[in-house]
C-alpha cells in the first residue's frame, strides 16, 4: 500500500499540471451549463455550431464588460427562455424537481429507521 | 421481396403460436405433474419464427432490398458489408425485432433449464412472459412492421446514420437488450412466484442467476454506449445525463438495487415484498425507457423515431402491464416475513438496506429529472432544461456516505459484528483522508467536498484492497464488483479536477504553444473510402516531457445521407488520454481544434468491466 501511495503522489507531482483559474475558465464554466438550442443535447460548450460559436463570443464579451456569472445567466435567460439554462433555477416551477428527490430521502430513512427499532423491539 | 414476405408471414405465426403456448399451459396447469412437450416445443418454434424473421431481414439488409422500406431506409449500396448487418438493429422496427428475438430466446432458455422449481410456477411465468411477448408481437406488426413494401422499388437507400456506423454501437444494442428483456424474465418469474405464494430462499437463490445476468449484460450495454459517446460525439466526455442514457441507467439503479436484496432474501427469508416491488420495477422502468425513446417525446441525440401512434401503443401497454403487477401484488402477496430472524442494527441487512435506501434517492432523482420537464412542458408549456449541474448538485454529496457504507457495511458480520478488531477501518480512514489532501493541495484544488469525495473513495479502495488479502477468495466476486466501483468513483473525479483543454484555430502550418503544450498543424490529405470521403489533418503534438506525438484526426463526409462527422484521434495509454478533434468552421480557411489531455480514461472503462467481472463471477459460483 506503501508503495502504491508513493506511486500515486509520484505520478501526479509529474503528469498533472496545476489549473488555473482565469477567463478562459469562468467562461467554459458558463458555457458548460448553456443548452445549444439548435443541436440535440448537447451544451454551447461541446457544439461548434454557429448557435453554439456566437454565444461563445456573447459570455466572453459580457464577462469583459464585469457581468458575473448569474447576471449572465439572468440576461440569457430573458433573451432565449429557461430552456437554455442546463441548471434550473429554483422557482414555483422547480419546487417540486428539487425538493421531491430530498423529501423522498428524508421519507426512505424514516422507513429504514424505523425498521432499525421494530427489530430491536422483537428482540427485547 | 421473398425475404419480406417470409419474415412478415414468420411473425403472424409467431404471435398465433403465442396464443397455442397459453392455451396449452393453462391445460397443463390443472395437471400439473409434468410440463406437456407440446409447451417445450411450442416455444422453441415460436423462437423459430421469430430467428427466420430476424435473419430474413438481414438477408435484405445484405443484400439491399429496397423494396423494403426498412431497408429503403437505413441502408444503401455504398454501405460497408459489416454496417449493412449492423444496420438491421440500427433502427426502430429492428430494433424492436431484435428486443422480440431476446425476449422469445429467454422464455425457451428459461423453460429449459429451470429445474426444481414447482411446475405451476414455470407454467405461470410462461404465461406472463407470453403476455409481454405478444404485446411485442402486435407492436411490431402493427405499428412498426420491418417488412413493409415499396413500389415502385427505389433504385437506392436513404443510409444509415454515419455515427451509427461504428463497431461498438453495432454490438451496443443487442447487449443492452440482453440486460433489458433478462429483466422481463425476472418480472415475469416475481408475478408468479407471488401469485403462487412461493417468494422463498429458494425462489431467491434460482432468480438471483437470472438477475445476475441481467446486470452483467445491462452494465456491458451502458458501458459500449458511453464508449461510443467518448470517441465518436466528439467532445470528450463520457456521461451527458442525456434523457437516453438516463432511461438506460434507472433500469441499472433498481436492478443493482435489487440485486442486493436478492442475497438478502436468499439467506434470510426476508424482504421479500421488496424484492417483488423492485422486480416490478426493473422492468417497468425498462418498458418505460422504451416508450420515452420511441416515442419522440425526449429531446436527445438518439432519437430516430418521432411517431405518437408508436409512443400510444406503448403506453397502454405499459398501463396494462402495470395494473397487472399491481393486482397480483396486492391480492396475492402474504406479507408474513418471518420476524423470527431479529437483526442486530449493525448487520449486513442493515448495510443493504441503507444500500436500498440511497439507491432508491438516486434513482428517484434521475428519474425525476429526466420525466419533470416533460410533465411541467404539458401542463404550464413552460420548458425546463435538466443537464448535468441538477445531478451533480443532488448526487454528487449523498456520494460521501454512500461510499462510506459500501466500504463498512460488508465488513459487518452477517448477523450481529462486534466492533472490535476493527482498528484497521480507522487507520485507513485517517490513510485515506491524508492521501485525498496532500492529492489536492498539490495542486491547488483544495476544495472542502472534493477531499471528502476522494477520502470516501480511497477508503472504499483501501478496505476492498485489504480484503483481497485478508479474506482471499470468500466474497471475492462482491469485493472486485465494490473494489471497481472504488476505481471508478476515483477515476471520474481525477478525470474531471485534473483534465485540461486547448481549443483553439489553426490553418495548416501554423503553431499553437503554451507553456506546457506546442501544437504544430503540419498538414491536411483526403481520402477516398466507398461510402465517405474523408479529410485527415496531421499534428505533431508536444509536451512538457519534450515528447512528440503524431495525431491524425479525421473529418468524414458521408454520402449517404451527406452528413459531416469529426472522428477523434485519441492516444490511450495507461495514465492517461489525449484526444484531440477538429471542426470545419464555415466559410473560413481555418480548423477549430480541440485537444484534450484526460487522466485516467482508460481506468473509467476498465473500472465498469472490472465491476462486470464480480458479477459474472457471482453467476458462475456454485452454491453449496
Amino acid at each position: 500500500m506503501n508503495i502504491l501511495k508513493v506511486f500515486l503522489i509520484f505520478f501526479f507531482l509529474i503528469h498533472l499540471n496545476s489549473v488555473k483559474a482565469d477567463d478562459q475558465d469562468e467562461r467554459n464554466q458558463i458555457t458548460k451549463n448553456l443548452r445549444c438550442l439548435v443541436c440535440q443535447g448537447q451544451s454551447v460548450y461541446d457544439s461548434d455550431s454557429e448557435f453554439a460559436n456566437s454565444l461563445k463570443i456573447l459570455v466572453k464579451q459580457k464577462l469583459n464588460e464585469g457581468l458575473s456569472e448569474n447576471q449572465i445567466y439572468d440576461y440569457l435567460k430573458i433573451k432565449y427562455g429557461e430552456w437554455i439554462l442546463y441548471d434550473p433555477e429554483l422557482n414555483k416551477n422547480t419546487y417540486i424537481l428539487w425538493l421531491l428527490p430530498i423529501l423522498i430521502f428524508l421519507i426512505g430513512g424514516v422507513i429504514v429507521f424505523k425498521n432499525f427499532f421494530k427489530k430491536k423491539k422483537d428482540q427485547l | 421481396m421473398l425475404y419480406s414476405t417470409i419474415g412478415y408471414y414468420s411473425l403472424i405465426l409467431g404471435l398465433g403460436v403465442s396464443l397455442l403456448i397459453i392455451f396449452f399451459s393453462v391445460k397443463n396447469f390443472q395437471n400439473s405433474k409434468t410440463i406437456s412437450v407440446n409447451i417445450l416445443s411450442f416455444t422453441f418454434l415460436q423462437f423459430f419464427l421469430v430467428v427466420v424473421s430476424f435473419l430474413s431481414l438481414i438477408i435484405s439488409f445484405v443484400l439491399s432490398d429496397f423494396s423494403n422500406e426498412t431497408v429503403f431506409n437505413n441502408s444503401h449500396t455504398t454501405k460497408p458489408f459489416f454496417y449493412k448487418i449492423a444496420g438491421t438493429w440500427g433502427n426502430h422496427e429492428g430494433s424492436l425485432l431484435l428486443w422480440l428475438l431476446v425476449l422469445t430466446l429467454f422464455i425457451f432458455i428459461f423453460i429449459l433449464k429451470t429445474k426444481n422449481q414447482p411446475i405451476k410456477y414455470k407454467l405461470l411465468t410462461l404465461i406472463f412472459q407470453q403476455i409481454i411477448i405478444i404485446g411485442f408481437f402486435l407492436f411490431l406488426i402493427e405499428t412498426s412492421n420491418p417488412f413493409n413494401y415499396l413500389f415502385p422499388i427505389p433504385v437506392e437507400g436513404l443510409g444509415l446514420n454515419p455515427i451509427l456506423q461504428d463497431p461498438a454501437l453495432a454490438i451496443h444494442p443487442p447487449i443492452l437488450y440482453l440486460g433489458y428483456v433478462g429483466s422481463s424474465i425476472i418480472f415475469s418469474s416475481a408475478l408468479a412466484a407471488t401469485s403462487l405464494n412461493l417468494v422463498s430462499k429458494k425462489w431467491a437463490s434460482h432468480i438471483k442467476k437470472w438477475i445476475l445476468a441481467s446486470w452483467v449484460f445491462l452494465t456491458l450495454g451502458i458501458l459500449l454506449g458511453s464508449i461510443w459517446a467518448y470517441y465518436e460525439l466528439g467532445w470528450g466526455g463520457f456521461w451527458f445525463w442525456d434523457p437516453v442514457e438516463n432511461v438506460s441507467l434507472m433500469p441499472w439503479l433498481a436492478l443493482t438495487t435489487l440485486l442486493h436484496c436478492i442475497l438478502v432474501l436468499e439467506r434470510k427469508s426476508i424482504l421479500s415484498s421488496w424484492v417483488i416491488i423492485l422486480s416490478i420495477a426493473t422492468f417497468t422502468l425498462s418498458m418505460c425507457g422504451t416508450f420515452l425513446v420511441r416515442s419522440g417525446i425526449l429531446n436527445s441525440v438518439h432519437t430516430f423515431a418521432n411517431d405518437p401512434e408508436r409512443g400510444l401503443f406503448i403506453l397502454i401497454f405499459l398501463f396494462i402491464l402495470i395494473f397487472i403487477s399491481l393486482f397480483i401484488f396486492f391480492f396475492f402477496n402474504k406479507n408474513e416475513e418471518k420476524i423470527s430472524h431479529s437483526f442486530f442494527w449493525l448487520s449486513k441487512e442493515t448495510s443493504i438496506l441503507i444500500n436500498n435506501w440511497f439507491m432508491m434517492y438516486f434513482l428517484s432523482v434521475v428519474l425525476i429529472g429526466t420525466v419533470y420537464p416533460i410533465f411541467l412542458d404539458v401542463i404550464t408549456s413552460e420548458k425546463i432544461s435538466v443537464g448535468p449541474p441538477f445531478y451533480n448538485k443532488l448526487l454528487v454529496p449523498f456520494l460521501i456516505p454512500f461510499l462510506l457504507m459500501m466500504a463498512i457495511g460488508p465488513r459487518l458480520k452477517w448477523i450481529k459484528s462486534q466492533l472490535e478488531d476493527k482498528i484497521y477501518l480507522i487507520i485507513l480512514l485517517i490513510i485515506s483522508i491524508l492521501l485525498a489532501y496532500l492529492i489536492l493541495k498539490n495542486f491547488s484544488q483544495n476544495i472542502l467536498i472534493n477531499t471528502v469525495l476522494i477520502s470516501s473513495a480511497f477508503y472504499l479502495f483501501f478496505i476492498s484492497l485489504r480484503d483481497f488479502f485478508v479474506d482471499k477468495l470468500k466474497n471475492i466476486s462482491q469485493n472486485i464488483a465494490h473494489f471497481g466501483f472504488s476505481i471508478f468513483i476515483l477515476s471520474i473525479l481525477f478525470n474531471n479536477l485534473f483534465s485540461s483543454e486547448i481549443i483553439t484555430n489553426l490553418k495548416v502550418g501554423e503553431t499553437f504553444e503554451n507553456s506546457e503544450t506546442k501544437i504544430v498543424f503540419e498538414s491536411v490529405n483526403q481520402k477516398q473510402e466507398t461510402n465517405y470521403k474523408s479529410i485527415i489533418a496531421n499534428f505533431n503534438i508536444q509536451n512538457s516531457n519534450g515528447e512528440i506525438d503524431k495525431f491524425s484526426p479525421e473529418l468524414r463526409i458521408y454520402n449517404q445521407p451527406i452528413i459531416v462527422t469529426s472522428e477523434a484521434d485519441i492516444k490511450t495509454t495507461l495514465m492517461e488520454d489525449r484526444f484531440i478533434v477538429i471542426n470545419l468552421v464555415q466559410n473560413q480557411n481555418f480548423f477549430n481544434v480541440r485537444y484534450q489531455v484526460k487522466p485516467f480514461m482508460l481506468w473509467i472503462w476498465l473500472s465498469v468491466i472490472l465491476i462486470s467481472i464480480g458479477g459474472l463471477l457471482s453467476f458462475l459460483k456454485k452454491r453449496s
